[in-house]
């Protein structure tokens, strides 16, 4: 009989946020990245949705009394609102909340948590703007002077705002996943690919959230570009499971972690979770269902499919972060 | 640091010393003793070896640092300014040593090669500790050379180089041995 090779390890290190894996980011780092991401893709759209009005005859044509459509309106005061809530939890996962200052005394350019604080803060104004625009009619009735000032300024540069929030609105979506990916001793992170996931995923989740609020008469417009989104993301999940199969030991053995692994998440493994609950649960069945609601076929329970590409999404965040987090690190 | 892992026992002095230099809170660490044994029985090689951040040249948890609390001093090791951690522990996630921890006082904590010891020519307290010379702080620039007299023509390593960190930490292999 071969003798087998022995090879063990044993260490007196006791640090509880390293052993017996990293474990620094709980729930509140999904939940920002998830909502992040929504607040990315609801500005991506509804600046798109400003931008080409013409079109898609639904955006804000009734120039001075507001926007007409409804989930647009909505969507634009929830992107702001979202991002602020999520930014809430980031500021509770810090260890010590009260120097949150020190984000703002530097830029470290090589730093992606450094550059995404900035970009959150540069968010804020245009998005508020945007959001102030889209919903003027209402606004104007309050008549506070500096706020109609503001809206008069806005609605003149109306294009380049919603230009200008399209971009921001992007960086934010990806930034969600450069966040992660930029740590390369983490092998499932280290995927130049998730940013362009995270991003793709949080328009599909907008999407799907402003189907929920659309009258009937919007539906089919966010239906189509729910579909179109999570039929692009379906395939960047495709590129990123395929990118850590065929890479390094590390890498595909941390991608096996997530699509194969038997660790648990609520009792529930990482490989039913995966492909059961976010693949074919919250990407394949919603994706058909969209494309016939947008052909035009009736759906029974139209507001099923929106909730489970939220849930999807949600779930994607979670997964990422905790199964990277649940793999050894770079050896 | 040249660490030579023939003569360490792995009797955990440097742990304790550290512990008490530093301060450090019951249940965490900023180094720690480990001990290898592999190989095919009957031919098994054991190592045992004090472990801590390798105050790498090209650190990842001073580049992914948002506030630049994490930084290297003067003397090229890494730092932490607690005044300016918000503790995001992204030098958590970016290191590949996994040599920090979170402080319950809220900042990230790590080996900081006893920087006010060494400031004033001390020795750090686990290099004083050592009861076997396995630990030797050495100047890389020292014109003396003595960090190349402690390691030429024996089996020198640092841990995961290929991670591109340039770690600072050199360890003489236990295959230096006779009989290994």
């Amino acid at each position: 009989m071969m003798a087998t090779a022995v090879s063990e390890l044993i260490s007196t290190k006791i640090n509880p946020n390293v052993l017996p894996h990293l474990h620094i980011w709980e729930w509140h780092i999904p939940l920002y990245l998830f909502l992040g991401g929504l607040a990315g893709g609801l500005l991506v759209i509804t600046s798109i949705m400003i931008v080409m009005k013409r079109q898609f005859s639904i955006g804000p044509q009734d120039v001075g009394n507001g926007c007409p459509c409804l989930a647009l309106r909505i969507g634009s005061v929830l992107s702001p609102t979202l991002l602020g809530i999520g930014m809430l939890f980031l500021f509770l996962d810090l260890a010590h909340p009260l120097y949150v200052w020190a984000f703002y005394t530097t830029i470290q350019p090589t730093s992606p948590m450094s550059a995404g604080s900035w970009i959150l803060i540069a968010f804020f104004p245009l998005a508020i703007l945007q959001a102030m625009l889209v919903n003027r009619g209402q606004l104007r009735k309050i008549k506070i002077k500096p706020i109609s000032k503001v809206i008069d300024w806005t609605e003149k540069h109306m294009t380049i705002v919603a230009l200008t929030n399209a971009h921001i609105g992007v960086g934010i979506g990806i930034y969600t996943g450069i966040l992660l990916s930029f740590f390369s001793a983490r092998p499932l992170w280290s995927s130049s690919i998730l940013g362009m996931l995270f991003l793709v995923s949080g328009i599909s989740s907008a999407a799907a959230l402003m189907l929920l609020f659309a009258p009937k008469k919007e539906k089919p417009v966010y239906s189509m570009i729910d579909a179109n989104a999570l039929w692009i993301e379906l395939m960047t999940v495709g590129l990123f499971v395929l990118g850590g199969l065929t890479g390094s030991a590390n890498s595909h053995g941390a991608m096996m972690h997530l699509i194969t692994g038997d660790t648990n998440l609520l009792g529930i493994s990482y490989m039913f979770w995966f492909w059961g609950i976010f693949v074919i649960a919250g990407l394949f069945v919603p994706l058909i269902v969209e494309f016939l609601e947008a052909a035009g076929v009736h759906i029974k329970f139209p507001n099923l499919a929106p909730v489970m590409v939220l849930c999807g999404g949600l779930i994607l965040r979670f997964l990422i972060v905790f199964a990277g987090q649940s793999y050894h690190t770079f050896m | 640091m040249v660490i030579d892992t023939r003569v360490c026992v792995g009797c955990s002095a440097c742990v304790y010393a550290c512990k008490s230099e530093n301060g450090i809170p019951e249940g965490y660490c900023r180094d720690w003793v480990v001990q290898e044994t592999k190989g095919i029985f009957p031919k098994l090689t054991m190592e045992n070896r004090s472990e801590r951040c390798q105050h790498c040249d090209n650190a990842p948890c001073v580049t992914y640092c948002p506030t630049r609390a994490s930084h290297y001093a003067e003397d090229g090791t890494v730092q932490i300014n607690r005044s300016r951690c918000t503790g995001c522990k992204a030098c958590m996630a970016a290191c590949p040593y996994d040599a920090r921890y979170v402080h319950p006082e809220g900042f990230v904590d790590k080996c900081s090669l006893c920087q006010h010891r060494t400031e004033k020519g001390m020795k750090t307290a686990c290099v004083s500790i050592c009861p076997t010379g396995s630990l030797n702080l050495v100047d890389f620039n020292d014109p003396k050379q003595e960090a190349q007299q402690l390691m030429n023509g024996k089996l020198v390593y640092r841990q995961k180089e290929h991670a591109g960190t340039e770690p600072s930490l050199y360890w003489i292999s236990a295959s230096n041995k006779p009989g290994a």
